[in-house]
């Protein structure tokens, strides 16, 4: 079982936010791994490539949008879907809106994240 | 008389009388006759003024004294109560002698022109006190840029300017502005607007909307320019504090976000983990929804101690003391976090004169700093904060160390700045505060950060209440602060 089971990579610098949705993730039959920051999920993307990116945009380090900047510049990442965990609504929408030459993420979560419209999300996309 | 000069006389668009020494009205015209009746046995005086005796000013007496012509503006008044202005004109009739026997006194009607003068005079009167009170600079200049009027507002702001080139005048300088509006409508005649910086003689600075009119000559030729300075410096002072609102709501609402998503987990794990009855996992979430709660309050005291730019309110505090109430309300968030949270008070550190709100404040927000640096810090497996006091004898030290996160140069360059937050959950507020604070004290806030290594943010705070600092206390600010702070 634990072969056939999809991993999310979480990224967020919150250690509660990570905490949050890595338990919801695992409830639902999820693996998860965690990055603390953009850095760390560089980091951790070379070691693996999993199945779906949950990434917070407002991070120290390296933040959110260059680290989707850089997953959709790699041949080896760029088909991973990937939701973005903001609290700043319209943040991302704006990056996306003035750089046309890099793909919308395939799915928007605003903070507070409501578990069950995150873990619709993730069905849809990977389940 | 001979009878054309009669006619003449009769004829006359004026009012002609011939008075003889008594200034008894011996001859008079039609004129006179139509608006102040019959003349026989009447006075001069009688008749113009309804006086009984001579005026104290009289040209017909002059000219009987010196036989010469005389004139003066008189008020007279008509047999139906009218008022009149006339200009008196007199002359001397001699006989065959040449010794004068009467006085022909001639009064011309000029009670239009008086009138019309009347209306000039308050018009410009009217004008001048708008170009005075109106409620902006008004400063007129010639071609060479040189004031030449100026109204009450402008001198009293940037002085006599009369004569002065208006570039001195309005900003200091030694040449004129570029672009300059005033050159500019004598150039092209138009209107010409652009706001300015100028600096008043009290060396204000002002923010003002200049317009600058052309003005002509009846020939139609610009002879010089008004130029119209309204103050618009509150507006700005507005527009920066409504910017600053702006970035305040955008920065709580994203720091209030990244809390509730806190909570929001913690309620998660709360009720997921009474459906699995795993007890561990609901008192992990509880302490998530208590830590959270707790920040949300710390973040709601901060928005209103930005907010309200309350005044310090001066005690004698005992450093030692006040240090360790922070550490107290701060050891069940570093159980929590399993954290170490080290105090080392120097017992004589001794007392200062401080503001016992604002010090509680400033040292909470710099304790919880350094427990966020080390909750965030996943490299170390043992955390510590802490937190020393010392004193010396000008000022009291206290020191919050953390072996946390630390901070790269760009986050300690920037980490005192409004709104600025390098954490998912931050308002920008805190340490922001904390810097007002000390500097309110007449203190300071410094600190030493390294990546990977931890912070120190050392506070200094003189034990003297600085002495241009007289303020009252806010009661009503500090019960707030109270009941938030719980």
């Amino acid at each position: 079982m634990a072969d056939e089971m999809k991993t999310v990579l979480v990224v967020d610098d919150e250690p509660d936010a990570r905490d949050y949705l890595t338990t919801v993730l695992e409830d639902n039959g999820f693996a998860t791994v965690i990055a603390k920051d953009g850095s760390d999920a560089i980091a951790k993307l070379e070691e693996a490539t999993p199945d779906l990116i949950s990434l917070d945009i407002t991070m120290p380090e390296k933040s959110g949008v260059s680290v989707y900047r850089k997953l959709k510049e790699d041949e080896r990442l760029k088909n991973i879907p990937v939701i973005i965990i903001t609290g700043v609504s319209d943040e991302f929408q704006k990056f996306i809106s003035t750089r046309r030459q890099v793909p919308p993420p395939d799915g928007y979560i605003s903070k507070p994240v409501d578990a069950d419209a995150f873990m619709k999300m993730v069905g849809e996309l990977i389940g | 008389m001979s009878s054309p000069f009669q006619q003449y006389f009769e004829e006359m668009p004026c009012y002609l009388t011939v008075q003889d020494r008594d200034f008894r009205i011996i001859d008079a015209n039609k004129h006179f006759r139509q608006d102040f009746g019959d003349f026989e046995g009447r006075y001069c005086y009688q008749v113009y003024k309804q006086r009984s005796d001579r005026c104290e000013v009289c040209p017909v007496a002059r000219t009987f004294r010196d036989g010469q012509s005389h004139e003066e503006e008189e008020q007279v008044c008509t047999d139906r109560g009218v008022d009149l202005s006339v200009i008196v004109n007199t002359t001397p009739i001699r006989n065959e002698a040449g010794e004068i026997t009467a006085v022909m006194e001639m009064s011309t009607d000029i009670t239009h022109i008086k009138n019309m003068e009347r209306l000039l005079r308050k018009s410009e009167q009217h004008h001048h006190l708008l170009f005075n009170e109106v409620p902006c600079y008004i400063s007129i200049q010639d071609r060479d840029l040189n004031i030449s009027e100026a109204n009450l507002a402008f001198l009293k702001d940037f002085g006599n300017g009369l004569g002065r080139k208006c570039f001195e005048a309005y900003k200091h300088r030694g040449e004129p502005c570029a672009p300059c509006p005033v050159q500019e409508a004598f150039e092209d005649g138009q209107l010409h607007t652009r706001e300015e910086a100028v600096r008043s003689r009290d060396g204000t600075n002002r923010n003002v909307l200049v317009t600058a009119a052309p003005i002509r000559n009846p020939q139609g030729e610009i002879t010089h320019v008004m130029e119209m300075s309204a103050d618009i410096t509150q507006v700005r002072d507005l527009e920066d504090r409504l910017t600053q609102l702006g970035l305040l709501v955008g920065s709580v609402s994203h720091g209030l976000k990244g809390l509730l998503n806190g909570l929001a987990g913690g309620v998660y794990l709360v009720n997921s983990g009474f459906k699995k009855n795993n007890q561990q996992r609901v008192e992990k979430g509880w302490a998530t929804v208590q830590r959270n709660a707790t920040r949300i309050q710390s973040m709601v005291s901060d928005i209103l101690y930005y907010a309200k730019d309350r005044v310090p309110s001066w005690e004698p505090l005992s450093a030692s003391e006040v240090a360790e109430e922070v550490c107290n309300q701060s050891e069940l968030r570093a159980k929590e976090l399993n954290l170490e949270l080290v105090t080392a008070f120097d017992s004589e550190a001794g007392d200062f004169e401080a503001d016992a709100q604002g010090v509680r404040a400033m040292l909470s927000n710099l304790v919880e700093n350094s427990m966020d640096a080390c909750r965030m810090d996943e490299k170390k497996s043992e955390h510590t904060v802490k937190v020393g006091v010392q004193g010396f004898t000008d000022h009291v030290q206290f020191e919050v160390e953390d072996n946390g996160v630390g901070m790269d140069e760009e986050t300690r360059d920037k980490v005192f700045t409004l709104f600025f937050s390098s954490k998912g959950t931050g308002t920008g507020l805190g340490l922001f505060i904390s810097d007002r604070i000390a500097t309110a004290h007449g203190g300071s806030v410094d600190l030493e950060s390294e990546p990977g290594v931890g912070t120190r943010f050392v506070v200094k705070l003189p034990r003297k209440r600085p002495p241009d600092v007289e303020v009252e206390p806010d009661e009503a600010d500090l019960a707030e602060m109270e009941a938030l702070r719980g």
